[in-house]
């Protein structure tokens, strides 16, 4: 049931991808649909679920993205850990938790696409902190949405569902 | 809020640092492979044919939502056209129908105009703005009177024929007995014998011949001319043809002559005023 929680996120991450490349070319420079698919899912504490989609969130991305194949799975990836150990340690909880936990998420991961870039094709991001800030402030606001329909929809604390009992 | 022991993985480091570096390993090779041509490896053409589907089906939805609203909006153009040109389909209708009766008015009053100037006198045009051919008494009114110099007795014709007299006139207006009204008679000659008569209305639509006698040659088909011998008609107005001759009860022929003018037709006339024909005779005419 998780795991099918999160395919259809994916598809939906997906599906908003293809929207905003159809119809506003570059959005995604400035939102970032799959940061908060993974996140969500990481903030279950599921450390290993969270790499899992996190490197699943990230091929998809760049199959559909003109980046390296793997860096977006790479920064996700370390994104997830991240806030997944912290959920594993501190049952974080609330709309408010989870975007202050996705701004965190964004920048990291914008902070690892950066290195990346600069490491493996020297190259310098222009204009990195206007866009990082815009990307912050709009895909909050849309995860913290997210997050509230799920609420009230789900009738349960989201993240319970992506919580897992076992360890690894 | 603190979270229970056994949900904490045990080794997630190891497994971090492992998946990361495998990464890190295909980034690099994907990133040498970017600069040989091959900008798409295996792995990331297996991920993209996967997934293929959910961008072709958002841009199919893309496209038909584009051309429904396009749809949309063509239609509403082409419904809002379609209103203007059927507003100008009759806009053009309208003055189609005026430009032909304009037409058929300038050939109808070109036929009496040529023919009013055969009229050796004194000729104007009247417009008829009543009509009454239904009743005993036939009349119609014209829209020209006394102030336009029309005066009783003055002859109405058009370019079919006889119409009938004027037998009243107000300032603006003549009234006109027709030539099918039981009180109307008028000297006739037939067309082709020179035979003559006098034409009287019956209140019909047809009018008869009389002092026809039976052995004249008269046969049905021959044009009815107006004879100049009552005073009021010119001479040479056709007034019908004769569609029956029968041999009468006394000595002479009962002759049906049909009205050369359709009375229930009657729009522009000519007004052939007869002043020359002097006053006394006019009184006494028929």
């Amino acid at each position: 049931m998780r795991w099918l929680r999160f395919a259809i996120g994916l598809l939906i991450a997906l599906t908003l991808h293809s929207l905003l490349d159809s119809f506003y070319p570059n959005a995604l420079a400035f939102f970032n649909p799959y940061v908060i698919l993974v996140i969500y899912y990481s903030m279950g504490g599921n450390i290993l679920g969270a790499i899992a989609a996190g490197v699943l969130a990230g091929f998809v991305q760049d199959a559909f993205s003109n980046a390296m194949f793997g860096l977006h799975a790479f920064s996700l990836t370390v994104c997830a850990y991240v806030v997944a150990s912290i959920n594993a340690r501190l049952a974080l909880r609330g709309s408010l938790a989870f975007g202050a936990c996705l701004a965190g998420a964004i920048i990291v991961n914008e902070l690892v696409i950066y290195i990346l870039v600069n490491i493996l094709l020297k190259q310098k991001i222009e204009m990195f902190e206007q866009a990082l800030l815009v990307k912050t402030i709009f895909t909050v606001l849309f995860g913290m949405l997210v997050y509230q329909l799920l609420t009230l929809f789900l009738r349960e604390e989201p993240i319970e569902a992506t919580r897992s009992k076992t360890a690894w | 809020m603190a979270v229970p022991v056994d949900v904490i993985p045990r080794r997630p480091t190891l497994l971090v640092i492992v998946v990361l570096s495998l990464l890190f390993v295909l980034m690099s090779f994907s990133n040498q492979t970017r600069y040989v041509g091959e900008t798409r490896t295996l792995f990331e053409r297996a991920v993209m044919t996967i997934f293929s589907p959910v961008p072709r089906f958002v841009n199919w939805v893309g496209g038909a939502a584009q051309d429904i609203h396009y749809g949309y909006l063509d239609m509403r153009r082409a419904v809002n056209e379609n209103v203007e040109l059927r507003r100008k389909v009759a806009s053009l209708t309208t003055e189609n129908l005026k430009l032909r009766q304009s037409g058929s008015d300038m050939r109808r009053l070109r036929s009496l105009l040529a023919y009013s100037e055969q009229f050796e006198f004194e000729t104007s045009m009247a417009e008829t703005i009543m009509l009454d051919t239904a009743g005993r008494f036939k009349s119609i009114i014209i829209d020209r009177g006394s102030a336009e110099g029309v005066e009783v007795n003055d002859v109405i014709a058009n370019a079919n024929g006889l119409i009938g007299r004027v037998v009243l006139t107000t300032n603006d207006l003549a009234k006109v007995q027709l030539v099918t009204d039981n009180n109307c008679s008028v000297g006739a000659l037939v067309e082709r014998t020179r035979r003559q008569g006098v034409v009287r209305g019956n209140g019909g639509t047809i009018v008869q011949m009389f002092d026809i006698p039976s052995l004249a040659d008269v046969q049905p088909g021959d044009r009815v001319l107006t004879a100049g011998i009552d005073g009021i008609f010119p001479k040479g107005i056709p007034i019908g043809n004769i569609v029956r001759a029968e041999p009468g009860q006394s000595l002479f022929k009962t002759v049906t002559v049909r009205p050369a003018v359709d009375f229930g037709k009657i729009e522009e006339v000519i007004v052939i005023h007869t002043r020359k024909i002097p006053p006394l005779v006019v009184r006494y005419a028929p």
